[in-house]
């Protein structure tokens, strides 16, 4: 014992921050379900609109009418994704608020700031991811219906597979980036926490 | 009996300052605990209990005076340092359990052994072993919402001890338990004081685990008004 144990290290690993992230997703899986229904929704809107697009386009190239997106539709698109980035913050404000005490307990047993920085990021990157994917799906459906009627539903086999597969990569990305970076500002309040106080927090 | 020296306050003090006025939380306390050792600390509300609690475990920063453990004053520690005092050398409990809702019970004891660096399979199997000396080893994949009060402060004893620290801190542990809980709990830390050889500091109203201490600290405004032997 003595001073060479207090020079031991603290140890979280990403793997943890997964494992732990995982088991917050699952059991508030109501909440999770919100954020990834707003950051989906709004992905769902974007790929709806590039989707819309490059079905136009395969129609034009196979002789039909060359239609287009109009330019306002991407403009309510910027706001959908501006709308669902501070309704994911305004969830993940009330996780930390809910969490006050756990995270008061971490930091009693061990945890420092970056951890439970890295734990809600974790968290923001699988709702971004899976609400990417879910978007994407969504967007899929959205741009079936919105250009289906005029193409003709066989448009979907007329779009290469790269194609779909670069959209789906972008969705993806673009939806993590947004899930995360609307969770920094609560991530942060959350690592900030002064654990006298947020062990003392009553809900 | 005595014991060689853990924790050692000298002239400790925190102030706040809340609306203008200072208010005294410590104000000068010398104390010190021998390894081993059963102090309770006893006090009305607000005679700053917890404030020195906050002070051993490296929470807050006294505005005066200095905490050694093991001879380390550790306002000169880093927050990796503290975190990793807290981690190893200090277990926690508090009254009102404050486990982890989205873990089982012996994830929740496995959980001071993640920040540790123990392997996870090595964690979980100290989680086990720890759970059945608790008297919970039938329990262990329960989630703290279908566990009792009793039980759940059980599992939070059980993660105070995953690292095997030196000093256990509790905070009025008894405090949301009846009277038979309440007892069993005392029992169980006593056990754990007398038989592992484990500090322990509690805070308590609770007359019977005042009763079983070696020492009783009585606090009032900040400072130690006097010490009996039990």
């Amino acid at each position: 014992m003595g001073l060479s144990e207090a020079s031991g290290r603290i140890k979280f690993t990403l793997g943890d921050a997964f494992r732990l992230g995982y088991d917050y997703i699952k059991r508030r899986f109501n909440r999770t379900i919100i954020n990834m229904a707003s950051i989906s929704l709004s992905i769902a809107f974007l790929s709806t609109l590039l989707l819309t697009d490059a079905f136009y386009r395969a129609y034009a190239l196979a002789g039909g009418e060359r239609l287009g997106v109009e330019t306002y539709q991407y403009w309510l698109m910027f706001v959908a994704l501006a709308v669902s980035v501070v309704g994911i913050t305004n969830a993940m404000l009330i996780a930390v608020y809910e969490r006050y005490r756990e995270i008061g307990t971490m930091k009693c047993i061990g945890a420092l700031d970056r951890h439970i920085l890295l734990l809600f990021l974790v968290e923001a990157f699988v709702q971004g991811a899976i609400g990417g994917v879910a978007g994407f799906l969504l967007g899929v459906l959205g741009a079936l219906l919105s250009a289906g009627f005029t193409t003709g539903f066989g448009i979907v086999a007329m779009v290469p597979a790269t194609e779909y597969l670069l959209f789906l990569g972008g969705s993806t990305i673009l939806s993590i980036v947004l899930s995360m970076t609307a969770t920094v500002y609560p991530a942060f309040r959350a690592a900030r926490l002064n654990p006298v106080e947020a062990l003392s927090y009553e809900l | 009996m005595s014991f060689d020296t853990i924790i050692e306050m000298r002239e400790l003090a925190r102030y706040y300052e809340m609306g203008g006025v200072t208010i005294k939380a410590l104000d000068g306390v010398d104390l010190e605990i021998g390894r081993g050792e059963y102090v309770s600390i006893v006090g009305p509300s607000g005679s700053g209990k917890t404030t020195l609690f906050n002070m051993i475990g490296g929470l807050d920063k006294p505005t005066n005076g200095r905490v050694y453990i093991d001879g380390v004053d550790i306002s000169k520690l880093d927050a990796y340092e503290l975190a990793w005092l807290r981690c190893r050398k200090i277990g926690y409990i508090f009254q009102t359990f404050n486990l982890i809702q989205v873990l089982t019970a012996v994830e929740n004891v496995a959980l001071p052994t993640v920040f540790a660096g123990v392997p996870r399979d090595e964690g979980l199997e100290t989680a086990e072993k720890l759970l059945a000396s608790v008297g919970l080893g039938e329990r262990t994949h329960h989630r703290p919402t279908e566990l009792s009060a009793g039980q759940q402060q059980r599992v939070a004893i059980a993660r105070a001890m995953a690292n095997d620290p030196a000093i256990i801190l509790a905070d009025e542990p008894t405090g949301n338990l009846d009277l038979n809980t309440g007892m069993e709990i005392i029992d169980l830390l006593h056990g754990l004081n007398k038989t592992r050889g484990m500090t322990l500091i509690a805070a308590t109203h609770d007359l019977k685990m005042i009763k079983a201490s070696d020492r009783i600290v009585w606090m009032r405004d900040g400072r130690v008004e006097r010490i009996e032997r039990g």
